[in-house]
């Protein structure tokens, strides 16, 4: 099949709930750019236009349909506090969180242009949406309040919290959707569309319970807010969402990006309402062979393209650094041989 | 509560800035199609950025309440033209005419009409090339006008759906338009084609018509309006068929709401072009004209949105207030330009620009209600800036400059429009009593340093000429 259709325009369809030339494909490349780019992930996330011109090499590599401005989901706890180590060959570690150091009441909104690393993210959107912008839609993840709460904090002590002291989680809580919705703002303006990201309201990391109370209100208040500018808004949270899959819906996201999840149940429960982004393994992407890969992805996107209001074929979690190129070239060879929606 | 601020013209920024003032209930308070899932459209110019149109990031907006409802009605044309079919309305394409067939259009219940070969502004909007190199391909290559645009959209199918039908006008319209169509045919649509006779001025050589004139003093031989009715009463015909409706009450009542839109739009640029100060800025004054032709595809909130418009610069005047500064110069705008961003610089040069022929003065002129409407159609079209002599085209300008209302006329030209290369020599040679500047529009990243020093120069021109 030829396509008709730019990443942009086929972007553009399924949001509208029309269905495009084939399905959009957007495995999660972000830091694996760099490798593609043969660039030190450190100046990846250090620098703006470094993590610019790999996301644009990874997109001339893998003619993808989309742009990933992202590294990892600390940016926003680092920007209020949160002190982390910076190796020249991986992602930031967290060092010490800030309300090791502060109270809750004395961390400051972040100003995005200024502070931290969120001025690199602004200046990679800046750079890619003036290179590709015409072409490819430009994703710029946004941790949500959740995981940014986690990264301020002690993880353990922070848990323990959502039990003892939830009153103190839902004053972090506000805080970092505060800040979430500062960064959304200079997000918007640089042309990027915000995803949100809660890696750590993954089921594999807290309860349907505690996602519900803690989780759950602080996604939904974030989405509202981006609705005020009748953005569509996509969700992402890693691992087992499966327990959680019907609290989804209350989100209120237009597109739900999903990892650890049986795809023909996710679109049995969302898909009247939600777009479906996902979800294979990453792990396999990583270390299965081409010609397994191939097969899969093709058994994926054939189910997911049954999806109502529209389906992304997408890897469920970041693509690995270290993952083969060859193996990327075949998810998405795989997901162009089945994925079409026009004759 | 978000409350007007001094009329001013703000960039992308400053309207996000201001956006947060909205509340949630005034954002879902304007809807069209009255669908609150995804009728919204009070969104600020940043998120039509996020959608791809990239010139925003460099334009300026009136950072009025009315200017952000109208700009994002504007940019939402396309998902809503989507939105339509999906909810079952029907979505008819009235290509070539510019502003006739879509009152008849209207006339029928849920039936919308658009004009495809509008998407001229969708590359400089998006600063992108990607629409005219596919029409490149497919065959109307880079001296053909940017209507060409409309070829890569039919081709597709992402930026309007697939009409239920197409009107196509040709004989005395653009002729390059007249060509994009056919290469559109020749994808596998099938227009209705319908002729527009050219309005012959000289009553000498044909003696055997009888003449009439229209509202607006123009001559024309009486016949051409008989033919206009039977081409008229085509696409009458064939949306009765379509649709299997025939009420021509209906018919009537679409030239009111017609006119009550050309009424307001009127009084709007008598008011913007007349007042001491400019009250509103010359790029959506642009936009609020074109929108007469169709009202950007829901004609019923597009008046609405024009209303309030309307009262928006109707206080300004009142206050004494303005967007631009007390001395800039008044000028004519001839043919419509395709990048936005040229009214936005010729403004910040120095200009005001107090009189427009955009091609569309057909669209502009009430429709008479006091007659049978087909030849009311007639008669309002042969009011038409094409399809004439270019001295009747621009003799409302040259009006204003004999008054002394006009300083300076400024042409903007298309490589590849015919009626461009023809006219504009004749526009020079009639408005010679004021500096003229005829420019020719570049694609899409194509204003240059020396094109801004041109237009300075033309301004430091009417400057001198008026000391």
């Amino acid at each position: 099949m030829r396509e008709t259709l730019t990443p942009r325009e086929r972007f553009g369809l399924l949001v509208i709930d029309e269905k495009p030339d084939r399905c959009n494909i957007i495995p999660l490349v972000t830091s694996h750019a760099a490798e593609i780019a043969r660039m030190k992930l450190k100046k990846y996330y250090t620098n703006g236009e470094a993590m610019a011109r790999a996301q644009i090499a990874a997109i001339e590599e893998y003619g993808h349909d989309a742009i990933s401005i992202f590294s990892e989901v600390g940016i926003i706890a680092e920007a209020m506090g949160s002190d982390f180590d910076y190796p020249d060959d991986d992602l930031p570690v967290i060092k010490r969180p800030a309300l090791t150091k502060k109270n809750i009441e004395d961390i400051k909104i972040p100003v995005p242009k200024r502070d931290k690393r969120l001025p690199v993210y602004l200046e990679a959107i800046g750079y890619a949406y003036q290179s590709l912008g015409d072409k490819v839609p430009i994703l710029a993840y946004v941790p949500a309040p959740f995981t940014t709460g986690m990264m301020l904090s002690d993880p353990n002590t922070f848990l323990i919290q959502t039990i003892r002291d939830p009153d103190h989680i839902k004053k972090i809580m506000e805080k970092s959707l505060q800040a979430a919705i500062e960064f959304c703002y200079d997000i918007i303006d640089a042309g990027a569309l915000p995803i949100i990201v809660d890696p750590l309201a993954s089921s594999s990391v807290i309860s349907p319970k505690a996602y519900k109370n803690f989780a759950l209100p602080y996604e939904r208040a974030l989405i509202d807010f981006l609705h005020r500018y009748d953005l569509d808004i996509i969700l992402h949270i890693c691992g087992n969402t499966e327990p959680i899959l019907d609290l989804l819906l209350e989100t209120g996201a237009d597109l739900v990006s999903l990892d650890q999840v049986d795809l023909s149940l996710a679109i049995e429960k969302l898909s009247k309402r939600m777009r479906i982004i996902g979800n294979f393994d990453t792990s396999k992407i990583a270390f299965s062979s081409p010609e397994e890969i191939m097969e899969e992805v093709k058994n994926m996107v054939k189910r997911g393209i049954k999806s109502k209001k529209g389906y992304i074929a997408s890897t469920g979690c970041e693509v690995p650094i270290k993952t083969p190129p060859e193996n990327v070239r075949t998810f998405i060879n795989a997901a162009k041989e089945v994925g079409w929606y026009w004759e | 509560m978000f409350k007007d601020l001094s009329p001013k013209k703000i960039n992308l920024t400053e309207w996000s800035h201001q956006f947060r003032k909205i509340s949630d209930q005034i954002i879902k308070k304007y809807k069209y199609y009255g669908n609150q899932d995804w009728g919204i459209y009070l969104s600020p110019p940043a998120t039509f950025m996020v959608y791809g149109a990239r010139q925003l990031k460099r334009l300026k907006f009136d950072n009025s309440f009315a200017a952000l409802r109208l700009w994002g009605f504007v940019f939402n044309e396309s998902e809503r033209l989507f939105r339509a079919k999906q909810v079952g309305k029907k979505v008819i394409a009235t290509m070539g005419d510019l502003g006739t067939i879509p009152v008849i259009v209207m006339s029928f219940p849920d039936c919308i009409p658009f004009y495809p070969e509008c998407i001229w502004w969708t590359p400089f909007f998006n600063e992108s090339f990607i629409l005219l190199d596919m029409a490149t391909k497919l065959g109307a290559p880079e001296p053909a006008c940017f209507s060409r645009a409309a070829l890569a959209a039919f081709y597709k199918k992402a930026y309007f759906p697939k009409p239920d039908l197409i009107f196509a006008s040709t004989g005395a319209s653009c002729d390059d338009y007249s060509c994009i169509m056919q290469l559109i045919e020749g994808l596998g649509y099938n227009p209705i084609w319908i002729e527009i006779p050219f309005r012959r001025k000289s009553r000498s050589y044909f003696v055997a018509d009888d003449y009439e004139h229209t509202k607006c003093g123009i001559d024309y031989p009486k016949r051409f309006e008989t033919y206009l009715m039977s081409e008229y009463k085509k696409v009458w015909q064939n949306m009765v068929e379509f649709t299997d409706i025939n009420n021509r009450n209906y018919l009537a009542k679409s030239i009111k709401n017609a006119n009550r839109l050309r009424k307001l739009v009127e009084n709007i640029k008598k008011l913007s072009y007349e007042a001491e100060l400019a009250p509103f800025p010359g790029l959506e004054l642009m936009v609020i004209e074109f929108g007469n032709l169709y009202g950007y595809a829901d004609f019923d909130e597009w008046t609405d949105i024009i209303e309030m418009v309307y009262e928006t610069i109707s206080e300004r005047v009142q206050k004494g207030e303005g967007v631009l500064n007390p001395d800039a110069l008044p000028i004519a705008w001839v043919t419509p330009s395709p990048d936005p961003y040229l009214l936005n610089l010729v403004e910040d040069l120095g200009c005001r620009i107090v009189a427009t022929e955009y091609v569309i003065n057909q669209a502009l002129v009430e429709i008479e209600e006091d007659i049978e409407p087909f030849q009311a159609l007639a008669r309002s079209f042969l009011n038409a800036s094409l399809i004439g002599s270019t001295e009747q085209r621009v003799r409302r300008i040259i009006e204003g400059v004999e008054h002394g209302r006009i300083s300076g006329v400024l042409i903007t030209n298309m490589l590849g429009c015919s009626h461009c290369a023809m006219e504009t020599r004749l526009i020079q040679q009639m408005l010679s009593k004021v500096p003229v500047l005829s420019i020719d529009v570049p694609a899409p990243f194509g204003i240059t340093e020396q094109l801004k020093s041109r237009i300075a120069a033309f301004v430091e021109t009417i400057r001198c000429a008026r000391r």
